[in-house]
């Protein structure tokens, strides 16, 4: 069983443009779900792109509304990315995922905290590779470091007969050293019309 | 409780025009006034298990969420809850829907309606309408005489608007 030994926010070498980075590097077509607040003003600053789609609220909707995208479209890789505090206001996402056996990658970037609103502690430190794993994800990993996120799986992808289902990349991160950046500047109706041309006409998968 | 063969009427006619009108994803949380809607979503018979996938929902917000997913990937997806989940739904619907303008069907059951039901319904039973026009969220009463005319016109309504409609159902079917 993994432990979580962090109680209290840290420095750390991750940061959520990096782990951002290299799922996109890993999954360069991906359709991306960010969580309200500073999570998708980051993105949004980080890498801008079509696939990318901003929540400007519903705090705890992330991970729904990239089930939904994935249930929709089993052709495309769809990635959700939640914060601990967006995803501890909604844990009910993760039984709910997993039942639906989309094949979502689920990325929580923990910073301890609620950063957006001047970093108050989330309720507490969370083990969300247990968490994920107790409520049926297929598979759930934890990095801490540069190295460790170069070296994650990110999860596989299931072979042409292999289990679907949902899996989670638990990035530990800290609080942050340089400005946030501008705010997201597309409406919230411009993202629908670019995340939906971006998807682009629904292709068969294999059963 | 066993819903009547009349009822069950009602909620395969219900289904059935939610297929017939281009709907692939039915979630929700359910509510006894809509037990033979669940009925039949959670064990389709051969003829309905070609359309309507159904995602159970831990909570109503997170319903609406799928749901709003399927829509944005270009599917026509519907929930179902009681209109105690209202209250859950007003961030994802005020903070996602009503702004992106990503139209769900919502088919919401009337507990506490006309004030003769357990107390923990009263007040949302009384101000379920009102909390519907505050938002601006057009409402149809499911007619049980003509089930699917009351479903086209809360699909039709969700179409004009592009915004999320309710289907308000009284009594269960």
């Amino acid at each position: 069983m993994s432990e979580l030994m962090l109680s209290e926010p840290t420095l750390s070498e991750l940061t959520l443009s990096a782990v951002a980075l290299r799922v996109l590097e890993l999954h360069p077509d991906a359709c991306i779900v960010s969580t309200c607040g500073y999570t998708s003003r980051e993105l949004f600053n980080a890498a801008d792109r079509p696939g990318n789609f901003y929540l400007v609220g519903s705090m705890g909707m992330a991970a729904p509304i990239a089930l939904g995208i994935a249930l929709a479209r089993p052709d495309r890789k769809v990635i959700a990315i939640d914060g601990d505090g967006s995803l501890l206001m909604n844990l009910g996402v993760l039984p709910m995922a997993a039942a639906a056996g989309a094949d979502l990658l689920h990325v929580v970037v923990d910073n301890g905290m609620h950063e957006s609103t001047g970093g108050q502690a989330t309720a507490r430190r969370s083990d969300f590779v247990a968490l994920a794993l107790a409520a049926g994800y297929r598979g759930a990993e934890r990095v801490e470091t540069a190295a460790q996120l170069r070296g994650a799986r990110l999860v596989p992808d299931r072979g042409p007969t292999g289990p679907t289902g949902p899996t989670l990349l638990h990035a530990i991160t800290g609080p942050r050293t340089e400005g946030i950046g501008k705010r997201v500047e597309h409406t919230p109706p411009q993202l629908v019309e670019r995340v939906r041309d971006s998807l682009g006409p629904r292709v068969a998968v294999p059963a | 409780m066993h819903a009547s063969t009349a009822t069950r009427t009602v909620a395969r006619d219900l289904l059935d025009t939610l297929a017939d009108s281009g709907f692939t994803l039915a979630t929700g949380v359910p509510c006894s006034l809509l037990s033979g809607a669940f009925a039949i979503l959670e064990n389709p018979g051969d003829e309905d298990s070609r359309v309507l996938r159904y995602v159970p929902a831990p909570r109503e917000d997170s319903a609406i969420g799928v749901a709003s997913g399927a829509v944005v990937a270009g599917e026509r997806a519907v929930v179902l809850m009681q209109n105690s989940g209202l209250g859950y739904s007003l961030n994802v619907l005020t903070s996602f829907n009503l702004i992106y303008d990503v139209p769900v069907l919502l088919i919401v059951s009337w507990r506490g309606h006309g004030g003769t039901d357990a107390v923990e319904h009263d007040v949302i039973g009384r101000e379920l309408l009102r909390l519907l026009d505050v938002f601006a969220l057009p409402h149809t009463i499911l007619d049980h005489a003509d089930p699917s005319g009351s479903v086209r016109e809360a699909v039709r309504l969700m179409d004009e608007r592009q915004c999320c409609s309710v289907l308000v159902v009284r009594e269960g079917i």
